[in-house]
Formats: C-alpha cells, sequence, structure tokens
C-alpha cells in the first residue's frame, strides 16, 4: 500500500464523560491503526461509545487520555483534514443546496468555488439541485448534499456517523453503492459508525466490533470480497453471522432440513 | 384541484376579513340614524369620512402624519438597534445574559407609560423625549426577539461551523444571524408596531403636531370626528407598516416556505 496520507493511529486511548458529578467511563483503552485509503466500519450497540470515538477523531471532543494521531500530529480540534457527515444532514436551512456545500470552502475564488461546487454536486448526483432549498430535497437528497459538503474541502479523512441511519431500506441499500462508488473516486480513508451489520460489511475493508459499558474494542474482522460485494452471497452472509454472534444475536441452532 | 380554483379559494378568504368589518359599520351607523346615541359622541361613519377628506384636502393631515412618522423613525431606529445589539450579545455570551438579562425582563415589567413624567423631566418637553419615549417601546420587543433567535440557533448548527472552523465574523453573518433572523424580523414588526402606538402616547403631551396632538386638540374643542378620524388615521398605517414588514419577512424568509410541490 502506497503511503499517502491521512493516517490514523489510536493509541491506548480512554475517555470519560463527567455524569451526575460521577465520571463515566465512555470509551476504554482503544488501539487501532487504519491506513490511509482505507474503508472501516465501526459497528456496536448503542452507548458503546463509537460516536465518541468519531468525535475524538474529528476534534469535538479534546479531553481525552492517550493519543489519537492523524499523519503523526495529535488531534487537537477540528481541521479540514476531516470532513464529517451526520446522521441528520445538518444542511443549513437558510442556504441553497450549492451554497451548503460551498459551506466548508474558505479563502477560494467565486470561480473556484463554483467549479468546485458543480464537480461534487455532480459526484453525488445532484447536479439541477443548486439553487434548490434544503426543505425541497428528500432524505436520501439532503444526505448526497451533505456527503458533497464534506467532500469539497478535498479531507483526507471522511467520518461517517450513522449517514444512513435515518433513510428507508431501499434508499439507504441505494446510498451504500453511492459510497462505495465515491469512496472508489475520491480514494480517501472513510470511517463509517454503523449500527447496521450488513452495511458494515458491505461496505468496510474491516469491521471493527465495539462493546459497551466501557466502550472497547472487542473484535476486529478483514473483510476480503472483491467490489462490489453481494449480500447473499454464502460468504457474505457468513460473516453476517459472525458479527451478530458478537452480539448474542445468531442463531443458537440453525436447523434446515429438506425431503 | 386546478390551480385556478385554488387561487379563487385565496381571493375569497381574503374576502371573508372585510365582513366583520363592514357589519361594525352598519351597525355604527343604524345606532347614530336609530339616535341610540348623540351624534355628538358617537360621531356617524360618513362624517367621519368627510372630515378625513377635509383634513387631507387642507394638508393638516399629511403634516400631522408626516411628523408623527418623523418621530416613529427616530425613535424606532434608536430603541430598535439598541434592542438589537443588546439582544445579539446577550444571546452570545450567556454570562452578559445573566448579568443583564434579570434586569431587563423585570424593567419590561413597568409600564412605560408611567415612564413619561420622569422622562420629560429628564429630557426636555420638547422633541428629544418624545423620541426616547418612542425608543422605549421599540426597544423591549427588539431585545427579546433578538435574544431569543441568537440563543436559539440550533447547537448542531453551532458544532458544524466549528467543525468548519468557522470564526468570529464569519460565524456570526453565515450561522448566527441567519438562523436568528425569523425571530428578528418578529422583533423589527412589533418594535415598530409599539413604536406608531407610542408616539401617539408622546404626543399626547406638550406637543405642537402630529397625529396624537391633532387628536388632543380636537378633543378639547369638542370634535369628535376629528378625534375618530385620527384614530382611523392611526389603525390604517399601523396596519399598512404590518403588511409592509410582513411581504418583506415572506422575501427574505424564503427558505423557510416548505416543500411546494415544484419539483415532483
Amino acid at each position: 500500500m502506497s503511503i499517502g496520507k491521512g493516517i490514523l493511529e489510536i493509541k491506548n486511548l480512554s475517555k470519560s464523560f463527567i455524569v451526575d458529578n460521577n465520571p463515566l467511563q465512555v470509551l476504554n483503552d482503544i488501539n487501532i491503526t487504519i491506513p490511509p485509503g482505507n474503508f472501516v466500519s465501526i459497528i456496536g450497540s448503542s452507548g458503546c461509545g463509537k460516536t465518541t470515538l468519531l468525535r475524538i477523531v474529528l476534534g469535538l471532543e479534546t479531553n481525552y487520555e492517550g493519543d489519537a494521531l492523524i499523519d503523526g500530529e495529535q488531534i487537537e480540534g477540528p481541521g479540514i483534514n476531516r470532513g464529517i457527515v451526520f446522521q441528520d444532514h445538518r444542511l443549513l436551512p437558510w442556504l441553497t443546496v450549492g451554497e451548503n456545500v460551498a459551506f466548508g470552502l474558505d479563502g477560494k475564488s467565486r470561480k473556484e468555488t463554483e467549479v468546485i461546487v458543480d464537480e461534487h454536486l455532480k459526484l453525488v448526483g445532484l447536479n439541477g439541485f443548486k439553487s434548490a432549498y434544503p426543505c425541497q430535497l428528500s432524505g436520501g437528497m439532503a444526505q448526497r448534499a451533505a456527503i458533497a459538503r464534506a467532500l469539497a474541502n478535498k479531507p483526507e479523512i471522511l467520518l461517517l456517523d450513522e449517514p444512513l441511519g435515518s433513510l428507508d431500506a431501499m434508499t439507504r441499500m441505494h446510498m451504500q453503492k453511492e459510497l462505495e462508488r465515491i469512496w472508489l473516486f475520491e480514494k480517501i480513508t472513510m470511517i463509517l459508525v454503523t449500527h447496521d451489520v450488513e452495511e458494515a460489511i458491505y461496505l468496510g475493508d474491516k469491521v471493527v466490533i465495539m462493546s459497551s459499558r466501557p466502550g472497547v474494542i472487542k473484535k476486529i474482522i478483514d473483510i476480503p470480497f472483491t467490489r462490489p460485494r453481494d449480500r447473499s452471497s454464502y460468504e457474505f452472509m457468513q460473516i453476517k453471522s459472525e458479527i451478530l454472534e458478537e452480539f448474542h444475536l445468531g442463531v443458537e441452532h440453525p436447523f434446515i432440513y429438506s425431503i | 384541484m386546478s390551480k385556478s380554483l385554488l387561487k379563487r379559494f385565496e381571493w375569497k378568504d381574503k374576502l371573508l376579513a372585510f365582513i366583520v368589518p363592514l357589519l361594525v359599520l352598519v351597525a355604527w351607523q343604524s345606532a347614530v340614524s336609530l339616535q341610540l346615541f348623540s351624534e355628538m359622541i358617537l360621531v356617524p361613519p360618513l362624517t367621519v369620512m368627510n372630515t378625513l377628506v377635509d383634513l387631507a384636502r387642507t394638508g393638516d393631515l399629511t403634516n400631522n402624519i408626516i411628523s408623527s412618522l418623523k418621530r416613529v423613525l427616530s425613535g424606532f431606529l434608536l430603541g430598535a438597534s439598541t434592542g438589537f445589539f443588546l439582544g445579539l450579545l446577550m444571546g452570545l455570551s450567556s454570562l452578559l445574559d445573566r448579568f443583564v438579562g434579570p434586569l431587563i425582563k423585570a424593567c419590561k415589567q413597568v409600564p412605560q407609560f408611567a415612564l413619561m413624567p420622569l422622562i420629560i423631566l429628564w429630557f426636555g418637553i420638547d422633541e428629544v423625549s418624545k423620541v426616547v419615549f418612542i425608543s422605549i417601546g421599540a426597544f423591549f420587543p427588539m431585545v427579546f426577539n433578538t435574544y431569543q433567535g441568537v440563543s436559539g440557533v440550533p447547537k448542531k448548527y453551532r458544532e458544524l461551523a466549528r467543525v468548519f472552523n468557522y470564526k468570529s465574523f464569519r460565524y456570526l453573518t453565515k450561522v448566527i444571524l441567519p438562523g436568528a433572523l425569523p425571530s428578528i424580523i418578529t422583533g423589527v414588526r412589533h418594535s415598530l408596531g409599539l413604536s406608531w402606538m407610542f408616539v401617539v402616547g408622546a404626543e399626547l403631551f406638550g406637543s405642537e403636531s402630529g397625529v396624537g396632538y391633532m387628536m388632543v386638540w380636537a378633543r378639547q374643542l369638542f370634535q369628535i370626528d376629528i378625534v375618530m378620524a385620527g384614530l382611523f388615521v392611526i389603525g390604517i398605517i399601523g396596519f399598512t407598516m404590518n403588511i409592509i414588514l410582513q411581504i418583506i419577512e415572506k422575501r427574505v424568509l424564503r427558505w423557510r416556505v416548505s416543500f411546494d410541490g415544484r419539483m415532483a
């Protein structure tokens, strides 16, 4: 693998919040290295600290123990080398789609901005919606616009915090394909937090399984399949049941019989 | 439903608003015609109309309206801008909010008309005291609405601005102010409305021009038709100001209109 930019190293990372005057440990001794250009899915039940982990990488939570390094430098706050797509699209309702995509661009000429916005709207398949307002978009379209906004700054790492969580099942599957296409095109590191096992396997080079209270990494599973992946293939299903097993959701006595 | 049919319904809706005023006018005229009240006390609507036309013809009315509007404008600009900046600062800094917020809320409870004698004592009987009085009326709705708008900008948008490294000026103009705008415009509307009410109040005290002055003077001469004409003028102007601001509001807050099916 080429040594590109955007290597994320997390070493002995712990984080606790103060809740009702008592410390509550949300992350405990997290260790993971994500090489540039990788797609990593993080999965875990709610309360396992996966969103906190993402917020630390993003730079919104700065008070942690251990190391969180990007290209060897400690994360001390937000920066344009990281982009984020939240579960709610968070488009500013008073800006048009085009203006929203340009939201993170700073110090660019009007012409440059225009070019970048058009390019990214095209990438996410929203050309023609530049002057629409967010209230005129469907959930999936709004999330596409949010992805375009996150990518417009050319981040080295794109963080995805359950970005498809609020979409209906069909739109979600379609958007998973779109995410894969965008990832293959942009060749940047993407870290996806999700609670959808299938989504995690479909998109991830690696699936990181976290368990809660305190949040620890329970297992990291490599997904060796070629892309695009077949959700209904035997191998896919097998990894899926292996992961579900980790959450004690596997079928205890699979019993198949035929006459 | 076809579009033209929809339009006709809207048109009918607007007509509905005229029914009650018309009934009131009819009741008013019949009360006088049936001699339930003396014409001296309840002047019939047609007489009021004639008086209005007469006042307009002599130019008295226009002059009085202009001098009232001038006071409203200066008082509004002074009070609303002070209210805006203070509301903005309070919305941005919770420390300042805790310092002065309760004080301002307490002051709001004092009936502002009760301040008039003090204001006259401090600023004299002429223009300055009137402008100060109006500005007090304009100040309160502006400070509260601006504060509410600014502090009400959702945390998720503030966080977004942080993610994209937005600093002071850019943060203010791109995130905070647009987010607070609906509330700020409501503030402007109430502020201007109150200014217009306060000007009439201010002109009751030692004034030589203005719609309020015209009414006080007429009352002393027992020209009730002029008093009523004055009431009518005040109502119409206040109503017009509100409509103009609503049109501006619709324009500025285009993004708030929900999905209208244009792209379906």
